[in-house]
């Protein structure tokens, strides 16, 4: 019986050594951290910014994003653009060929976008191709009105032009034409085995610089250099392991252990004793999130702009960032700015003020909204029960106390009931955040229409009419100069009090080169080295 | 015993169909669903999203599909990851945490019982106390306090074990064993320990000894056999809830099982691995406590008998 038990226990280390034993050697892969599992690999599915790293390597677009996302050639070599600005012809390389030896043809472009818009495949990446940018017949083909792929205004006049018709023109296209909103579909593969082809690791067929090697489930991705990539030559890191990285302590300690070479996030009581240890590894940089309260536009108090503007005024930002929430997000005054160095937005008009000066401001303002120390304001902020959502609404519950004599409470949610009590409309205060679609002001601008998203419910045509007058601007620096003047019949209106920009926040090990932080947050593998 | 064991996996299969109703209808009482994330969808589209999961028709009517999936062992879609259905995540994960909670129970049932049966022999002496130490340390300081400590000073400091994830081959699994089999090892042995004390003092364990049976015989035959019921009535359950994994310890140690499902599918709303999850962790329950009986009737008949 004790031989018997002991051989059981045997076999099974020996079956479980057999499962898991299967170590790389370090030093020609790079191992990186993408928080949550990702929630899916099929790339015109995947909607999660860290997934979209591994598609990213995996896939390529008509451009794909250099060091520091700039924009450049990917498989397409150059563009034209029409002189209305509406319609967008690009060229493919010669000779591009999918991982299996296949050749790239420009309809695999076309069928990526179908495919995305098609209902059947519950895509939730359709709105880049009708809302962000409005490609002709796009809509239709999402809302399920037509079938027929005919409509749609991406087309392939011969196997190396992709050409792009839109409704309305959009310099901002080709931040949009990245293997994350747009990856080509190999044909073949998919009628195969449909969406199961994308997780078929060995097998998937692609067309990035890296292939899919290994897929574990909650643990990892393995991705290999793929032969058949243009521009293999230059790729220097073999292989690439992304790494779930759930716990951000416990990524930490796998970063400092060497198991991880580039970190998803940094703890936040962590980040001021590594960047005294070691600075030159703590990268923080601006995102395209940004943090704002909006006020309750349905509930009385808050149709007072009087109100709205002291609550705004009486935030210290930089004490709420830099002192209490200390999580590197970066105070700001305005809504749309801080991503894009072209764009010139303008502020809240009490930004040039001190602190001293805004809060005196917002006494005054408070007073004469008909509040005091015998009648104060009492009101909820509806937050995420995320460490750094609670403690900002904790910080400006604190302000408004000690500032104006508001009666703030904090009450934390989980994502999911947050974002269904928005539409609910139980919140006096929004503790509201916003991702961009690309690094670009009219990506925040254009949400904020009033026909965009009812749920402010602000109403104000002067808005929707100096959005209508950028939009029919086709270049960019007429364009952002329109999409600056609605701003800031945005920020007059004080409907949100603009917090902060978030940070991405990583570690990088000093081996680690060719790293180069942007606010568009892609860091492709291609462009990365190892010493 | 046949007919107690058809008894017990009668009441089993019922406990489950309840199991399975609640959790369905319950579940969905929670504000938001596994589509509220992104505000910039259409209706339109959302519609069409939320249609492919068939989350447009009544309840009743994806309850009788999800009853009717059931029936043919298909536990459906997930919402959260779209790769894969909920039987594949959980036969993807399952033979993780199945590893390590194997493990961490053999551990703790072994060291736990010897630690118990020593404090028991030697009452009061420095075995007792070390093992009454380990007791309530096990018990009193949480995972997440130990296990990021394990990781400062196994990882970090002396660089035996990885930090996370399953790479390192066994060296990968030590470090969660451990943490796991910790506070099972203090329930155990102090369970162990107060047991067998009882049992020495028993009537039939001073006849043994009045008989002239040797110490060593008394202990295997007579004592252990009646002071080891209530250990295996906690070993039941308590396996049932280590394999089916741990959230706090694969998180902290990276570990790619199912534990963490338990909360994450909750929170993102995916329905189907909610159902999924909790019909795995039921059904394994049902089992174990259906096992721990048969064994405890084998042990001691008037449990096979009176219940």
């Amino acid at each position: 019986m004790g031989r018997l038990f002991c051989r059981a226990i045997g076999g099974l280390a020996l079956a479980a050594t057999l499962v898991f034993g299967n170590p790389l050697l370090a030093d020609d892969t790079l191992d990186r951290g993408i928080g949550s599992e990702w929630s899916s690999l099929d790339p015109q599915v995947n909607f999660d910014a860290a997934a979209g790293w591994i598609q990213m390597d995996v896939y390529e677009g008509l451009i794909t994003f250099g060091p520091g996302s700039k924009i450049i050639p990917g498989a397409a070599e150059s563009w034209e653009v029409s002189p209305d600005g509406m319609t967008y012809t690009f060229t493919l390389r010669e000779g591009l060929k999918w991982s299996n030896g296949d050749p790239l043809v420009a309809q695999d472009f076309v069928n990526g976008v179908l495919r995305t818009l098609d209902p059947a495949t519950a895509s939730e990446k359709g709105y880049y191709f009708y809302s962000v940018i409005r490609i002709k017949g796009a809509e239709a083909l999402a809302n399920g009105e037509t079938t027929d792929p005919a409509t749609l205004g991406v087309t392939a006049p011969d196997a190396r032009t992709v050409k792009i018709e839109m409704l309305t023109p959009a310099p901002h296209i080709l931040a949009l034409m990245g293997a994350f909103q747009m990856a080509p579909l190999h044909g073949p593969s998919f009628a195969a085995k449909g969406a199961a082809t994308f997780i078929d690791a060995g097998n998937v067929v692609s067309n990035g610089a890296y292939v899919i090697k290994e897929v574990v489930p909650q643990s990892h991705v393995l991705l290999e250099r793929n032969p058949n990539y243009w521009d293999a030559a230059n790729v220097k890191i073999p292989f690439v392991k992304y790494h779930v990285t759930e716990d951000v302590s416990t990524e930490l300690k796998r970063y400092q252990a060497g198991e991880i070479d580039i970190t998803y996030d940094i703890p936040l009581n962590q980040i001021e004793a590594l960047k005294a240890a070691t600075p030159d590894e703590v990268k923080i940089a601006p995102s395209t999130e940004v943090t704002y309260y909006s006020f309750n536009l349905t509930k009385e108090p808050f149709q007072n702009i009087d109100l709205r503007r002291a609550l705004s005024l009486a935030i210290d930002r930089e004490v709420l960032e830099g002192k209490i929430v200390k999580g590197g997000a970066i105070p700001s005054f305005s809504y749309a700015g801080g991503f894009d160095p072209d764009y010139k937005g303008p502020q809240i008009a009490e930004a040039a003020m001190t602190q001293v000066e805004r809060e005196a401001l917002a006494q005054e303002l408070y007073a004469k909204a008909g509040y005091g120390p015998d009648n104060p304001l009492q009101i909820n902020i509806v937050s995420t029960v995320a460490e750094d959502s609670v403690k900002r609404a904790q910080g400006v519950a604190l302000m408004w106390k000690k500032v104006l004599g508001v009666e703030a409470v904090n009450e934390a949610m989980e994502r999911k009931a947050w974002l269904d009590a928005f539409y609910a409309g139980g919140w006096d205060v929004f503790s509201d955040n916003l991702v961009g679609d690309f690094a670009g002001a009219e990506t925040f601008l254009a949400y904020m229409r009033p026909s965009a998203e009812p749920g402010y419910n602000w109403v104000k045509p002067e808005y929707d009419a100096a959005m209508d007058v950028a939009a029919a601007i086709a270049t960019k620096p007429e364009r952002d100069a329109a999409l600056a003047a609605a701003e800031k019949i945005l920020l007059d209106d004080y409907i949100f009090a603009p917090l902060a920009i978030q940070p991405t926040r990583q570690l990088v090990k000093p081996n680690v080169k060719g790293y180069e932080a942007s606010a568009a947050g892609y860091y492709n593998s291609q462009f990365l080295s190892l010493e | 015993m046949g007919r107690f064991v058809l008894r017990r996996l009668w009441d089993g299969g019922l406990t489950l169909v309840a199991l399975v109703t609640l959790t369905f209808f319950v579940m969905r009482l929670a504000p938001g669903g596994p589509f509220s994330k992104n505000r910039k969808i259409s209706p339109e589209v959302l519609e069409n999203i939320q249609k492919s999961f068939h989350l447009d028709e009544p309840l009743w009517q994806q309850f009788g599909r999800y009853v009717w999936g059931l029936v043919h062992l298909d536990l459906g879609p997930s919402t959260r990851f779209r790769d894969y259905d909920v039987g594949a995540i959980i036969a993807s994960g399952l033979p993780y945490s199945l590893t390590i909670g194997f493990w961490a129970i053999v551990v703790a049932a072994l060291v736990g019982i010897a630690l118990g049966i020593a404090g028991a022999l030697r009452r009061n002496s420095a075995t007792d106390y070390l093992a009454g130490t380990v007791g309530v340390v096990g018990i009193a300081v949480p995972i997440f306090v130990i296990g990021p400590l394990m990781q400062v000073i196994f990882s970090l400091k002396l660089g035996w074990f990885p930090v996370g994830g399953m790479d390192g081959g066994w060296r990968s699994l030590v470090l969660p064993v451990l943490v796991l089999s910790l506070p099972n090892i203090a329930y155990i042995s102090r369970l162990t320990r107060t047991s067998m004390i009882e049992t020495l003092r028993e009537n039939h364990v001073r006849t043994a000894r009045a008989k002239g049976i040797g110490a060593r015989r008394v202990l295997v035959g007579h004592v252990l056999k009646g002071a080891l019921l209530p250990v295996i009535a906690y070993l039941g359950p308590a396996a049932a809830a280590v394999i089916t994994g741990s959230i706090l310890i694969e998180t902290i140690f990276a570990v790619p099982g199912i534990g963490r499902h338990f909360v994450d599918a909750a929170l993102n709303r995916d329905y189907p691995l909610v159902m999924g999850i909790t019909l795995l962790y039921g059904g394994l329950v049902i089992l174990f406590n259906i096992a721990t009986d048969i064994v405890r009737g084998w042990l001691d008949p008037r449990v096979r008998h009176g219940g």
